[in-house]
Order: structure tokens, then C-alpha cells, then sequence
């Protein structure tokens, strides 16, 4: 099959499996994630009833990854959903109108892209105080220039195309150009720029939540779960073992399938390819 | 050329006006009454007025913006709410954390993506080359602080080679504060590295398939030599661009890595003072980084005048 | 007749990547000075002859066969053994100036690194010779052109830096593909005239690789046609111009404008030879033409014709022989 490619096979796979765990956590958890039991602390992976052991309050491991899985989907869905929705809005905008709104548009995009994020992610955290809301937000605040710059891009390419040209002589009107023309023909790239950027808004919100401005108790983070083990990790390295491995594998499922789709989706290289 | 400078010179000061008038509104107008949150709940009105006053924070918006651009642009950042210290010298005292942690992760980055993204080029379609691929999609997908807590618990806490955290300035002991960078710029160094790894392979892969690499071959280089002395020159171009795309990755590593090993750099700073509410210092501190950013990049938009002909004609 | 007389003697010629195979047994004679010219629609697999023949196949192609050229055979020569000769005994001119030269060197340095890393030449001495080269292929103030980069050039200049970087030490061959066919029609006519007296004043010989037959005929004696990856008709340019022996080659004829046939009827077309060139992965058994072809029988559908007769030769079961049996 010309369109399943290892990168796709391997980052569906890891994804689906980051997904259903995510939802698992919604009905069925093995403890309580929050509420200490001092009895357990410290107990070593492969411990009787908690196969990754339990940390320095004895909280269950698997039962705090399993809602540190829900909330990167959720923080790494919700910024790339927010900024897909309004780069591409933008992004196209920029591309359908005037010469003056497209140099407005991208200039704003590229001044955006040379402000670091995790220094602004700092400020906001603590004009807006932290949480899931905030870091949602800063997400979406970093990534909407690059949909704008990538939507932009592929749109003024469509716009180009001789069918798009036919369309607009037949008397057809710009929104339906770009909902009806522009839109089913760039989805492919912007499919692609969603999963890439799913996964760095896991990397992001993990290093926030690291940092102490991202999540708190009682919400769940991997970076969260991070910040606390290294508190710990001479007594106990396990701790800083498991949180991590969860973000590189969910990252480099995303990763891996956005590759995979880019492959299937983008028919320059695909044309390369042939 | 002449054109070209000059548009990127306005591209540089408008960013520059930008991103300050997004920074102060950000930090003033979502902030709050600042003299109050600097005060406490309990201090009363009076001394809320009083320090209000002594700061200028009475003002309109747009006098302690334009307030704040003037004692930047002569040098003055600002005191310290609390200490009354300079945010000048707040920072100098940070500064050699912050910048050889940077510049020296940037340089690993560099010196591990060149020549591993030219060798998974050349290799595109083996096993070799798909292994430095896989490699480096893995390094994307490690989070920079935990590169950091894996290489302390390692080579700290296990082997007890080197301090996991902690700082003695240049001043007392240069060998020690060098010992102090050596896992932060190893952690930060290799995940930037491996992101840089996929830029430099993709650039080179793209400039090997180039017509005029071919030339090159054709009157008298072998493949090795073409790619090294043709092809390179032109995938400079687009790995310069990488190099500035990586600024703002840079920084953030650079913060988080600081916190991972406890030094006393820039990021720290800033973080203590969010937490108690510096609002000068916090802003201040944030765009002189920005602007270190943004410079960078109108450099980088330079060098790429210098090494692409075709950029001099102000295209 | 021995080696040492012909610029290049290809026999058998296999180039492929994988399961497809572009070129398919091809074999052709250059004498030493002599002037061949390589037709075929593209896709026919001149280019991929050429750039078996100069070692310069993209990754993942391989070539099988024997390229005899200056008393070695060139197949199964290393990269660095070729990299000695390519741009020396044996050159190539591509076909879009403007991708085939480096943008970020000066073309000065491009000519001139050919000059020294051959002929050993000091920096100056090479200058020198690149001046004397530019002032040979007609440009216009070459001091100026030494220094200028190739976004700088027309189209008609950079092609001919890319001749002077062909010629510049003296090559035994000259292989062109397409020189003129990036170009604007207004230059393409001195381009190729600066081409030929170059090439001609050198005595190298020539492989003109080309879908335009008038240029053949202008500056080649000898034509093979290629078709599918095969050459399916070959001789000297006269004889196979005027009495072609391949229904191939007499489609190809006729769907050439000349003062002849051109019209400005609005439904005057010129006649095309019906059908499609098949692709590699797809060629249909016997004759690769013939589903194309007129003169088809059973055998043509089955059986794939020789390549017979010289110094004229066709590979067809039923060759237009004698004047009167074109149809």
C-alpha cells in the first residue's frame, strides 16, 4: 500500500494509544491521583498493585500519567486547534485581500515569530495567573504566526492555479473561492502543521508546567510530575524516569505521523517521489 | 542591497515598537494596580499613593510607556520596586550565566547538527542515513529540561563527576564555573542539535539535487567535492535562516535549563521577580531579550545579503 | 577500427533504476571530430544516455554496457577517475543555464576553477584564458562578465558560460542536451552558431542531443533516433533525413514545420503520429512502436526487430525502403 509509510504506521500507532489513554483516564483510574497515602510513598516500579510505584506521597505513578496524558491532549489539542483555526483565518485573509492587509498580516506574523515564547509564556503566566486556561492560550499566542505564514503561503499558491482563475471569471465570489477552492486544497499542509505543532504544545506545556507557571495540583502534568521528582531524584530516579518517557514517545508519535501524513498529503514531494 | 538593508532595518525598529508596546500593556495593563500588588493586601491607601507617586505609576499609560522607551534607549532600565537596585546592574550580574550557557549550547547545537544533517543527507536511502534520522526525531522529541535532569542524575548523582547544580563565579574559580556549564550545555547543546540535525539534513538534501551541483561534477569534482565546496556555500543561505528561527528555542532552553541546574542566569531572575510582583524589572528584563532576539535576526538578515549575490540587488 | 579514432565508441548501453529501465541497448559511434545528433520525443531516454555515459546518473541509477573513450571504458570507472576527465577529455552543456550555474559564485570562478584544477593553471594565467574564451563565444565586455553573477546574465550569456566551461580545456567530446531549448527563440539561432564554431575551431566532436531536427540537420553528419529507449534508426543525417527507413522517424519528419507545410487555415494542423510514447514501466511485447505504427503485423506485435544495415540502419521489420514507399 503506496500511502501507509512506516513513519505513518508507527506515529498512528503511538498516538491512538496516547489518545485512548487520555480517555481511559476520564472513567477508569487505579487510585486517586492526588490524595496522598503515606504507608506507600516510595514504593520502587513493580511493587504489588503499582507497577511503577508511587511517589513521595505514595501517589500512584500510572494513575498520575494516565492524567498527565489527558491534559497534554487536551493543552496540545486545544493550542493547536486555537491557532490553526485563527492562523488559517488570518493566513487567508492576508492572501484574498490587498496588498496592504497582506503586508500588515505578515509583518504582524513575523514579529510575533521573533518574540521567544517561553520568555512571554513567563510574563503572561504571571500577569494572568497559571493554569490550563493560561497555557492554552500562550500556546495558541506562539503558534498562530506560523499558520498564518503556512496558510498564507499555500493559499496565494492555490490562488495561482488556473481552475481558481476560471472560477473567479465564472462570477464566483472570493468567500466561495477561498471556502469551495482554497480551503479543500491547502487542508492537506494544514493537517500536517496541526500534528507538528500537537506536539510542541506538549514539549511547551511540559517545560512550563516544569518551570512551576504551567499546571498545579490538583491538575496533572508530566512537566509537573518532573518538577516534583527532581526534588527527589537522588532518593528515587524512577520518578523522573516515567513522566519524560511518556513526552518523548507522545511527541515523537505526533511528530512521526505529521511526517507520515506530509508524505501521503503534499503532492510536491509526492511528485518528487515519482 | 542598499534597498534591501534598508527594508530590514525598518523591519528591525518596527519589531522593535511592537514587541515593547505588546510587553508594557501586557505587563501594566493585565497587571493591575501595581503599587497595591507590590504593597500587599494589608498596606493602605496612602503608602499605595505615595509609592505610586514615587514611581510614576499615577501617570497615564502612554507617558510611563514613552517614560520607559526614553531611560531605555539612554541606558537606565530602571530600579527594583523593593531594593532600589538598578535592573542595569540586576542583569550585568546574570549575564555570565546566561550568555556563554547560550552561546555554547548554540555552538554544540551547531557542531553536532552540521556534520550529522550533511551525513544523513549523503546516506538519504541507507540505513545509516535513516538511523541519524531517527536519532535526531527522537532528540526533537525530548524535552530540553528532562535531556538535563537524565545527564545530573547520570553524571552527577551516579558517577559524582560533575556538580549537578549550582554556581562559583568566573571571578573565584574559572574551572569551576566551567565545570557548572558543562551538563547544562550538554543537555541544551544536544536537543538543540538534533532539532538543527532535520534543518541542516533538508537543506542539504535540497541543494545535492540542484542543477548547478551537477555542473560542478561535470567539469571536474568528484560528488564529495561538489557537495563540500559547491554545494555547502548555497545551503549556508538556508541554514543561517534555521540558526535565527532557533533563537527564540534557544532562549527558552537556555531559561529552562537554568532552572534545571539551579544557576543563577537571567531566567532565574525573572522568575523571582514575576513571583513578587517587579513589575519594572520583569519588563525591562524581558525586552532586553527581545531585543537581543530580534537583533540577531536583522544580523542574520545581513549575512544573508553577504552570502546570497542575489539578495544585494534589492530584490 | 581502433579505439584511439573515435571520440567515443558506447555499445550496448544500459541505464536503470530498479525495475525501469530508461535506455535499452544502445550503441553508437562518434569518430574523433565528428558530429553526432540524438533524437526522441522526451522520455525516449537521450538525456539519461548522456548522463550514463558521463557518470553523472542521480542516485540510485545504475549503468551497464561499455563506453570506450580515450582507451578506457568509462563504465566502471570510479568517481574520483571520472572526476578527471569530466570537463576535460569529455564535457557536457545542459539545458537550463540558469539552475546549471552556482548562484552564489561569480562565473568568472567558475570558468576559471575548470582551467586550474586540469591544466594546472596560476590564477592569473586562468583569468587570462577565461578572457580569451569569452571574447571567442562573442560576449560582450568579458572583463565585466568575469565579474558578474549568473542572476546577473540573459539567458543567451549564461548558456554561453555554461559552452565556455564545456570547451575550456579542449575536451575530445561535447555532449549538449538541449542547449538552445531553455532560451529565447530570438537567441537560440546564435547561440548554436557559437556552439558550432567553437566546437568545430576545437575539432571535438559532438553529441547533439536535441527534439529539433532542423538543428540536427544544420550542424550534425550523423542522426540516430531514439524511441522507448532504443535508437530505432540511424545513419547519416542526408540519407536518414531524406529517405527515413522507421515509420518513427518518418512521423517525426513530417510533424516538423517547414515553409512547406505551415498554414494559417484556422483548422490546418500538421500531422501528428497518433498515440502516446508508452512509459518504461508499460512497453508493450515486440516492437515498442508498434501500436503507433501504420505498417504493424503480427510479428512487429510479438518479436522485437534487429537494428540492422550501415552505414543507414533501422530496427523495423518493415522498412520504408526505396523513395517511393513512404506513405
Amino acid at each position: 500500500m503506496r500511502w501507509l509509510n512506516a513513519s505513518l504506521l508507527v506515529g498512528l500507532v503511538l498516538t491512538l494509544a496516547a489518545i485512548s489513554v487520555a480517555l481511559l483516564s476520564l472513567v477508569w483510574l487505579p487510585y486517586h491521583p492526588n490524595i496522598p497515602n503515606i504507608p506507600e510513598r516510595m514504593l520502587p516500579p513493580g511493587a504489588p498493585g503499582h507497577p511503577l510505584g508511587t511517589d513521595t506521597l505514595g501517589r500512584d505513578i500510572v494513575a498520575q500519567l494516565m492524567v498527565g496524558a489527558r491534559t497534554s491532549m487536551l493543552v496540545g489539542a486545544g493550542g493547536a486547534t486555537i491557532s490553526l483555526t485563527l492562523g488559517t483565518l488570518l493566513g487567508l485573509w492576508a492572501a484574498a485581500t490587498g496588498r496592504m492587509t497582506d503586508e500588515a498580516i505578515s509583518r504582524l506574523a513575523d514579529i510575533m515569530l521573533s518574540i521567544p515564547g517561553m520568555v512571554t509564556a513567563l510574563v503572561l503566566a504571571a500577569t494572568l495567573g497559571s493554569g490550563m486556561w493560561t497555557t492554552i492560550l500562550a500556546l495558541s499566542a506562539f503558534f498562530t504566526p506560523s499558520f498564518i505564514r503556512v496558510s498564507r503561503s499555500a493559499a496565494l499558491a492555490v490562488l495561482q492555479e488556473d481552475f481558481v482563475t476560471a472560477a473567479r471569471l465564472y462570477g464566483r465570489g472570493r468567500l466561495f473561492v477561498l471556502a469551495r477552492h482554497v480551503l479543500p486544497n491547502i487542508a492537506g499542509v494544514l493537517i500536517v502543521q496541526f500534528t507538528l505543532y500537537f506536539a510542541a504544545g506538549i514539549l511547551t506545556e511540559a517545560g512550563l508546567s516544569y518551570l512551576g507557571v504551567g499546571m498545579s495540583r490538583p491538575g496533572i502534568s508530566w512537566g509537573l510530575m518532573l518538577n516534583e521528582a527532581q526534588n527527589t531524584v537522588g532518593v528515587s530516579s524512577p520518578l523522573a524516569l516515567w513522566p519524560g518517557l511518556a513526552i518523548v514517545v507522545v511527541v515523537l508519535g505526533l511528530n512521526l505521523l505529521g511526517d507520515g501524513l506530509r508524505d501521503v498529503l503534499d503532492p510536491k514531494l509526492a511528485r518528487r517521489a515519482a | 542591497m542598499a534597498l534591501y538593508i534598508f527594508r530590514r532595518l525598518a523591519f528591525f525598529l518596527g519589531a522593535l515598537v511592537a514587541s515593547s508596546v505588546a510587553i508594557f500593556l501586557l505587563i501594566r495593563a493585565a497587571g493591575g494596580n501595581v503599587a497595591a500588588i507590590v504593597l500587599g493586601r494589608d498596606a493602605s491607601p496612602d503608602a499605595i499613593d505615595a509609592l505610586a507617586t514615587e514611581y510614576g505609576l499615577d501617570r497615564p499609560l502612554a507617558v510611563q510607556y514613552l517614560d520607559w522607551i526614553g531611560g531605555m534607549l539612554s541606558g537606565d532600565l530602571g530600579r527594583s520596586f523593593r531594593t532600589n537596585e538598578s535592573v542595569t546592574d540586576l542583569v550585568t550580574s546574570r549575564l555570565e550565566v546566561s550568555i556563554p550557557l547560550a552561546l555554547m549550547g548554540l555552538t554544540l547545537g551547531l557542531l553536532i547538527a552540521i556534520p550529522a544533517g550533511i551525513f544523513a543527507a549523503r546516506n538519504a536511502g541507507r540505513p545509516s542515513g535513516a538511523f541519524v534520522g531517527l536519532l535526531s526525531q527522537v532528540g526533537i522529541a525530548v524535552p530540553v529540561f528532562w535531556a538535563g535532569i537524565l545527564l545530573s542524575l547520570l553524571f552527577g548523582v551516579h558517577l559524582g563527576w560533575l556538580p549537578t547544580g549550582g554556581w562559583t563565579p568566573w571571578s573565584v574559580d574559572p574551572v569551576q564555573a566551567l565545570r557548572s556549564l558543562v551538563l547544562p550545555v550538554l543537555s541544551l547543546g544536544t536537543i538543540l542539535g538534533a532539532v538543527m540535525t532535520r534543518y541542516v539534513r533538508s537543506a542539504v538534501l535540497d541543494v545535492m539535487n540542484q542543477d548547478y551541483v551537477r555542473t560542478a561534477r561535470a567539469s571536474g569534482m568528484t560528488a564529495s567535492q561538489a557537495l563540500l565546496q559547491v554545494g555547502l556555500r548555497n545551503a549556508a543561505l538556508p541554514i543561517v535562516t534555521v540558526i535565527g528561527l532557533q533563537m527564540a528555542e534557544l532562549i527558552g532552553g537556555t531559561v529552562i535549563i537554568e532552572m534545571v541546574f539551579s544557576l543563577p542566569g537571567l531566567a532565574r531572575m525573572i522568575l523571582a521577580n514575576v513571583a513578587a510582583r517587579e513589575v519594572i524589572v520583569v519588563q525591562s528584563t524581558v525586552m532586553l531579550i527581545i531585543v537581543f532576539v530580534i537583533f540577531v535576526n536583522f544580523l542574520i538578515d545581513m549575512a544573508y545579503a553577504l552570502l546570497d549575490p542575489r539578495t544585494r540587488r534589492g530584490r | 577500427m581502433s579505439g584511439a579514432d573515435n571520440a567515443i565508441e558506447v555499445r550496448d548501453l544500459f541505464v536503470g533504476n530498479g525495475d525501469l529501465t530508461a535506455v535499452q541497448g544502445v550503441s553508437f559511434t562518434i569518430p574523433a571530430g565528428g558530429r553526432m545528433g540524438l533524437v526522441g520525443e522526451s522520455g525516449s531516454g537521450k538525456s539519461m544516455t548522456a548522463l550514463g555515459i558521463m557518470g553523472l546518473l542521480p542516485a540510485g541509477w545504475h549503468v551497464r554496457g561499455s563506453v570506450r573513450h580515450d582507451g578506457v571504458d568509462l563504465v566502471g570507472q570510479s568517481d574520483r577517475q571520472m572526476s578527471k576527465r569530466r570537463g576535460r577529455t569529455i564535457s557536457m552543456v545542459f539545458q537550463d543555464p540558469l539552475s546549471a550555474l552556482d548562484p552564489v559564485r561569480r562565473v568568472g570562478r567558475q570558468v576559471t576553477s575548470i582551467l586550474r584544477r586540469h591544466l594546472d593553471l596560476s590564477a592569473a594565467e586562468a583569468e587570462r584564458q577565461a578572457l580569451d574564451l569569452f571574447a571567442q563565444i562573442n560576449l560582450p565586455e568579458p572583463a565585466r562578465i568575469l565579474r558578474a553573477y549568473p542572476h546577473e546574465l540573459s539567458g543567451g550569456q549564461r548558456q554561453r558560460i555554461m559552452i565556455a566551461m564545456a570547451l575550456a580545456c579542449y575536451p575530445q567530446l561535447i555532449i549538449a542536451d538541449e542547449p538552445t531549448t531553455a532560451l529565447d527563440v530570438t537567441v537560440q539561432k546564435q547561440v548554436l552558431r557559437i556552439l558550432d564554431a567553437a566546437v568545430r575551431e576545437r575539432g571535438s566532436a559532438l553529441l547533439m542531443i536535441t527534439h529539433n531536427l532542423p538543428i540536427i540537420a544544420a550542424i550534425c553528419d550523423s542522426v540516430a533516433v531514439m524511441y522507448a529507449g532504443r535508437i530505432v534508426e540511424a545513419g547519416p543525417v542526408a540519407q536518414v533525413f531524406r529517405t527515413p527507413r522507421h515509420r518513427y522517424t518518418q512521423g517525426l519528419l513530417r510533424s516538423q514545420p517547414t515553409m512547406d507545410n505551415i498554414s494559417f487555415d484556422a483548422g490546418a494542423r500538421l500531422p501528428a503520429i497518433p498515440g502516446m510514447v508508452p512509459p518504461l514501466t508499460d512497453l508493450p511485447p515486440g516492437c515498442p512502436f508498434h501500436p503507433r505504427c501504420a505498417a504493424a503485423s503480427a510479428l512487429c506485435r510479438t518479436r522485437m526487430p534487429p537494428f540492422e544495415g550501415a552505414p543507414h540502419g533501422a530496427a523495423c521489420w518493415h522498412p520504408a525502403d526505396g523513395a517511393g514507399e513512404a506513405p
